[in-house]
C-alpha cells in the first residue's frame, strides 16, 4: 500500500457533520437577519444600510485589532488566523445597527434638510450616528466580548450591552424625529420615534386620558409604524428570519415562542388586569399590541437565542426564556422604561451561570438519588 | 414510530460503497501475524514454540487463567516467530505463521442437540468473543447465573460505512438464526429480539421471513430508527425494551443479554461445524479503496493484504486516513502492517473528500453536544474541565458515564476534540477512589 506513508493520525470521530462550522452558523444568522435589514431599509431609508455597514465594520475591525494586538501578530498571519472571520462579530454589528434609530442627534453633526409640516427632519448623513456606532461597537466587542475571552465567553449579548450603553449615554437622542430620505410621507412611517409602548395613553379633545388601543394591528405587523429601533418594526420580516433559523436548526424554535408567550401572559396579568382595566375583547387587542410593539419579537428571535449568554441545557433555556418574558412584563408595566426586553435579556444573561449550575441533566440510566437532604447537599455531582 | 433512544446524530451512512457486495472468502495470505490479545482482558499465553508446525484451528494461544480467551491458528504452516507488534490499541505479542497452503484442520466434532452447558463449553473452547468491537469473551457472558428475560441481538450496525453484519444477516440468515437459538438456549432467554436499523429493511424482511417459514416462536426482528449510536448496547436495550441501564452495572442483572450478529454466527459455526474463532467478516471500504468489499478474512491478515485483495488503493484519491473500525469510533492507524483481529469490523481508507480536518476553535456554547449526547451528559463541561486540568470536577459532571461514541465531536460546530479531552480526563482519574 504505497501512498499512505503519512496518514493523518487523529482521534475519532474521523468525520464530522459537513458544513457545520461556527462560521456557517453565523452565516445562517446573517441570512436570517437579511429580511429584517431589507425591510428596515425600505421603511426607514438609506441611513439604515449605512448604520449596518459601519457597525459591522467597527465590530469586525475591533475584533481583528484586538486579536492582533494581544497576540502580538502584526502581520498577514495575524490577519489570517483572526477569530473575527468566524463572522460572529458581524452578527453583533448587524444586530446593534438594527437596534439603533435611523439617525441620532447628539452633537448636531448631521447633514439634514428642512423640517416638513409634521416637524420631521430628513437626514442625508449623520456623523453622530457613525460615532455612536463606533462607541457601541467598542463596548460590545472589546468590553463585553473580547475582554471576557472572545466568542462563547461573553457574559451577556454584546449587541444588547452596546445598545444599552448608547441608550443610557444618549437617552434623549434615541427618540428623535429624524427620518431617512426616501420615506413616502405618512405621519408615522419612516420615522424613528417613540413606540406605542411609550405613548400608550392619549388625551382627547375633552382632556380625558385614555388607553390608546386603536393602532391598526396589520400596520404594526408590516412595520408601518414608528419605533425607536429600526429592526424591530417589521414583524413579518423577523418571522421570516425566525422560520429560517428554526428550519436550519440554528436556534431551538421553542425558545422564542416561550419568551413571547411568557411575556404576553405576564403583560396580560400585570398591565392588563392589575394596572389598567379594560373590557372584553379589548384585552386581546391590548395583548396583541404589546406583542407587536417594541423589540419583543426581535429580541426573542435574535437575542434570547444567543448561544454564549443563554443556558446550555434545554430546561435551563426554558427557564431563561420564561424569565425574560416575566421581566419584560414587569418593566413594561411598572418601570419608567416603556421597553423592557433589552434589560430583561441582560438580567437573564447574568442569571445564566446560576441556571447552568442548578440545572444538571441526569446521566442516562442513573436513578434519582434518594438520600437525606444533607447527604445530597454534600455529595454534589449528578443530581 | 420506530423505537429509538433520545439524542444521537445522523451521520451520512456511506454504506452504498459496499452494501451490495457479497461476502467473499479471502485466501489466507502467505504470512499471518496472529495477535494474542484479540479480546478484552488478559492476553493469551503462547501454546506453541518457534519452528512448530500448526494446522488451521489449532490452539496457539491458551487463555490466561483469568479473564482471557483462546487464540487459534488461521492457517496451516510453520511458526516463524513470536514477536511484539502493533495493534490499533497498543503493542502485544503476535505469533507469526508462514502459511504452507495445506487444507488440514483441527476442527472439533459438531455437537448434535447440545445442552446449555455443552454450548457454553464449546463457545469457551472455540475462543469466541463479542465481535461487535468490545471483545468480551462470550462464554462467561451467556453462562452468567442470572434470569434472562430478553436476548437482544445487535444488528443495528450504526457506524457509517460498515456493512459486514448486514451481509451476514442477508446471506447467512439460516446460520445466524441457528446461532441465535443456540445462545438463547444457553442463556435460557425467554424472548429474542433482533434490533436492526431501518436502513436495512431487506435484512429485517429476510430474518422475519425465515422466522415465519420455520414457525419460530418468541423471536422477532425489529426495525429501529437509523441513528448513531443505536448499536451501543445501552441505547439498543432502551430502544427495544425500554429498560434504562446505567453504565457500570451489567445488563444481565436487569434480565437482558445483548449479543452481536457476528457473535451469534460464530456460535453457530462453533457448535454445528466445530470451527474455532479464527476468521471473521470485515468490510474493506472507503473512497480510497479501488473496489470496496465484504471479506471473510483469517485473523492475522494484515490490513495491507486485505486492501490489496480489494484491488489496492485508488490512485486518483489517495487515502489520507487509515482507520481500523468505523469512522465514528475507530482508531486511526499509521501503518498497513496491522493484523485483523476477532474484533476488527472494518478497514476504512478515507480519501480527500471524506476526511475533514479542522482546526479546533473556541466553544461557542451552542449546546448541540448536550442535545445529541445519548448518555445525557454535558460534553462541553467535561471538555472545559478536562482542558483546565480539573478532572475531579469533570467526574462530578458524569465523566464515567461517557460511552465515547463521538456524537458530540461529530456535531460540534467549533470542531472541539471533545472525545479526546474526555478520554484524557478518564485516564487521569482512572483507578482513583471516588
Amino acid at each position: 500500500m504505497n501512498g499512505i506513508n503519512n496518514p493523518i493520525i487523529a482521534p475519532a470521530p474521523h468525520f464530522t457533520k459537513k458544513g457545520n462550522t461556527t462560521r456557517m452558523t453565523m452565516a445562517h444568522v446573517l441570512i436570517a437577519l437579511a429580511p429584517v435589514v431589507i425591510a428596515s431599509v425600505v421603511i426607514f431609508g438609506h441611513l439604515v444600510i449605512l448604520n449596518v455597514f459601519f457597525c459591522v465594520l467597527f465590530c469586525m475591525g475591533f475584533e481583528i485589532l484586538y486579536n492582533m494586538l494581544l497576540k502580538k501578530k502584526w502581520n498577514k498571519q495575524g490577519l489570517k488566523d483572526n477569530s473575527a472571520w468566524d463572522l460572529s462579530s458581524a452578527v453583533t454589528g448587524v444586530i446593534l445597527a438594527l437596534n439603533l434609530p435611523t439617525a441620532l442627534n447628539i452633537w448636531g453633526m448631521n447633514i439634514a434638510g428642512e423640517a416638513n409640516a409634521n416637524g420631521i427632519i430628513p437626514v442625508y448623513f449623520s456623523f453622530d450616528t457613525v460615532i455612536a456606532c463606533f462607541l457601541g461597537s467598542l463596548v460590545a466587542i472589546v468590553l463585553v466580548k473580547m475582554l471576557f475571552g472572545g466568542i462563547g465567553k461573553n457574559f451577556a449579548n454584546p449587541a444588547m450591552i452596546g445598545r444599552i450603553f448608547l441608550f443610557i449615554a444618549f437617552a434623549g437622542a434615541f427618540t428623535g424625529i429624524y427620518a431617512g430620505v426616501g420615506e413616502n410621507g405618512g405621519i408615522l412611517q419612516g420615522v424613528t420615534q417613540a413606540t406605542w409602548l411609550g405613548e400608550k395613553f392619549v388625551t382627547d379633545a375633552a382632556g380625558v386620558t385614555s388607553l390608546n388601543i386603536n393602532i391598526p394591528m396589520l400596520d404594526m405587523f408590516f412595520g408601518r409604524i414608528g419605533s425607536a429601533a429600526v429592526g424591530e418594526v417589521c414583524v413579518i420580516a423577523i418571522l421570516v428570519g425566525y422560520i429560517y433559523l428554526s428550519v436550519m436548526r440554528v436556534i431551538d424554535f421553542r425558545i422564542p415562542l416561550v419568551v413571547v408567550a411568557s411575556a404576553l401572559v405576564f403583560v396580560f396579568l400585570f398591565d392588563g388586569l392589575i394596572v389598567n382595566t379594560l373590557s372584553g375583547m379589548d384585552y386581546l387587542r391590548f395583548v396583541g399590541m404589546h406583542a407587536l410593539s417594541g423589540g419583543l419579537i426581535f429580541g426573542a428571535v435574535f437575542m434570547a437565542t444567543d448561544y454564549a449568554s443563554s443556558p446550555k441545557t434545554f430546561w435551563g433555556r426554558l427557564i431563561f426564556a420564561a424569565g425574560i418574558g416575566l421581566l419584560t412584563a414587569i418593566m413594561r408595566t411598572w418601570t419608567s422604561m416603556p421597553e423592557g426586553i433589552s434589560f430583561a435579556i441582560v438580567i437573564m444573561n447574568v442569571v445564566t451561570p446560576l441556571i447552568d449550575k442548578i440545572i444538571r441533566p441526569r446521566p442516562f440510566g442513573v436513578a434519582k438519588e434518594k438520600k437525606p437532604k444533607e447527604a445530597a447537599a454534600n455529595a454534589g455531582g449528578t443530581k | 414510530m420506530l423505537r429509538t433512544f433520545s439524542g444521537g446524530v445522523h451521520p451520512h451512512g456511506n454504506k452504498a460503497l459496499s452494501r451490495d457486495m457479497n461476502i467473499e472468502i479471502m485466501p489466507t495470505p502467505p504470512i499471518v501475524y496472529i495477535p494474542l490479545a484479540q479480546h478484552a482482558g488478559e492476553p493469551a499465553v503462547p501454546a506453541v514454540k518457534v519452528g512448530d508446525e500448526v494446522v488451521k484451528g489449532q490452539l496457539i494461544g491458551a487463555a490466561a487463567p483469568k479473564n482471557s480467551c483462546n487464540v487459534f491458528s488461521s492457517c496451516c504452516g510453520k511458526i516463524k516467530a513470536i514477536e511484539n507488534r502493533v495493534l490499533p490499541n497498543g503493542m502485544c505479542q503476535h505469533i507469526v505463521i508462514e502459511n504452507n497452503g495445506k487444507k488440514d484442520n483441527a476442527h472439533l466434532p459438531p455437537l448434535k442437540d447440545p445442552t446449555p452447558a455443552e454450548i457454553i463449553k464449546r463457545v469457551a473452547d472455540c475462543g469466541i468473543v463479542g465481535m461487535g468491537g468490545a471483545g468480551f469473551p462470550t462464554a462467561p457472558k451467556i453462562g452468567a447465573k442470572a434470569v434472562i428475560e430478553e436476548l437482544l441481538v445487535n444488528g443495528a450496525e450504526c457506524e457509517p460505512y460498515i456493512t459486514c453484519d448486514y451481509r451476514i444477516m442477508k446471506e447467512y440468515t439460516e446460520k445466524l438464526l441457528g446461532g441465535i437459538l443456540l445462545v438463547q438456549k444457553a442463556a435460557d432467554a425467554k424472548r429474542v429480539l433482533i434490533g436492526i436499523e431501518d436502513n436495512k429493511p431487506d435484512a429485517v424482511a429476510a430474518i422475519n421471513a425465515f422466522i415465519a417459514q420455520n414457525k419460530l416462536e418468541n423471536i422477532a426482528a425489529v426495525a429501529i430508527k437509523t441513528k448513531y449510536p443505536q448499536g451501543s448496547d445501552r441505547q439498543l436495550i432502551y430502544a427495544l425494551t425500554g429498560k434504562k441501564i446505567p453504565k457500570g452495572s451489567r445488563s444481565t442483572s436487569y434480565g437482558v443479554l445483548v449479543t452481536n450478529v457476528h457473535t451469534a454466527f460464530s456460535v453457530y459455526l462453533a457448535v454445528n461445524e466445530g470451527v474455532q474463532s479464527y476468521a471473521r467478516v470485515i468490510t474493506v471500504t472507503g473512497g480510497s479503496v479501488k473496489q470496496p468489499k465484504n471479506l471473510l478474512v483469517s485473523t492475522g491478515t494484515t490490513f495491507r493484504d486485505a486492501v490489496h485483495f480489494c484491488g489496492g488503493i485508488n490512485e486518483e484519491n489517495p487515502p489520507q486516513k487509515l482507520v481500523s473500525g468505523g469512522p465514528m469510533m475507530g482508531t486511526a492507524v499509521y501503518t498497513g502492517d496491522i493484523a485483523v483481529t476477532k474484533t476488527t469490523s472494518c478497514i476504512l481508507l478515507m480519501g480527500a473528500g471524506e476526511v475533514d480536518y479542522h482546526k479546533e476553535s473556541a466553544c461557542i456554547n451552542c449546546g448541540k453536544c448536550a442535545r445529541v449526547c445519548p448518555m445525557n451528559l454535558m460534553p462541553m463541561n467535561l471538555d472545559a474541565y478536562s482542558q483546565a486540568g480539573m478532572y475531579h470536577e469533570a467526574e462530578k459532571w458524569g465523566l464515567k458515564y461517557c460511552i465515547e461514541c463521538g456524537s458530540c465531536a461529530f456535531i460540534c460546530p467549533a470542531k472541539r476534540c471533545l472525545v479526546q479531552s474526555i478520554l484524557l480526563a478518564k485516564s487521569k482519574t482512572k483507578g482513583r477512589k471516588e
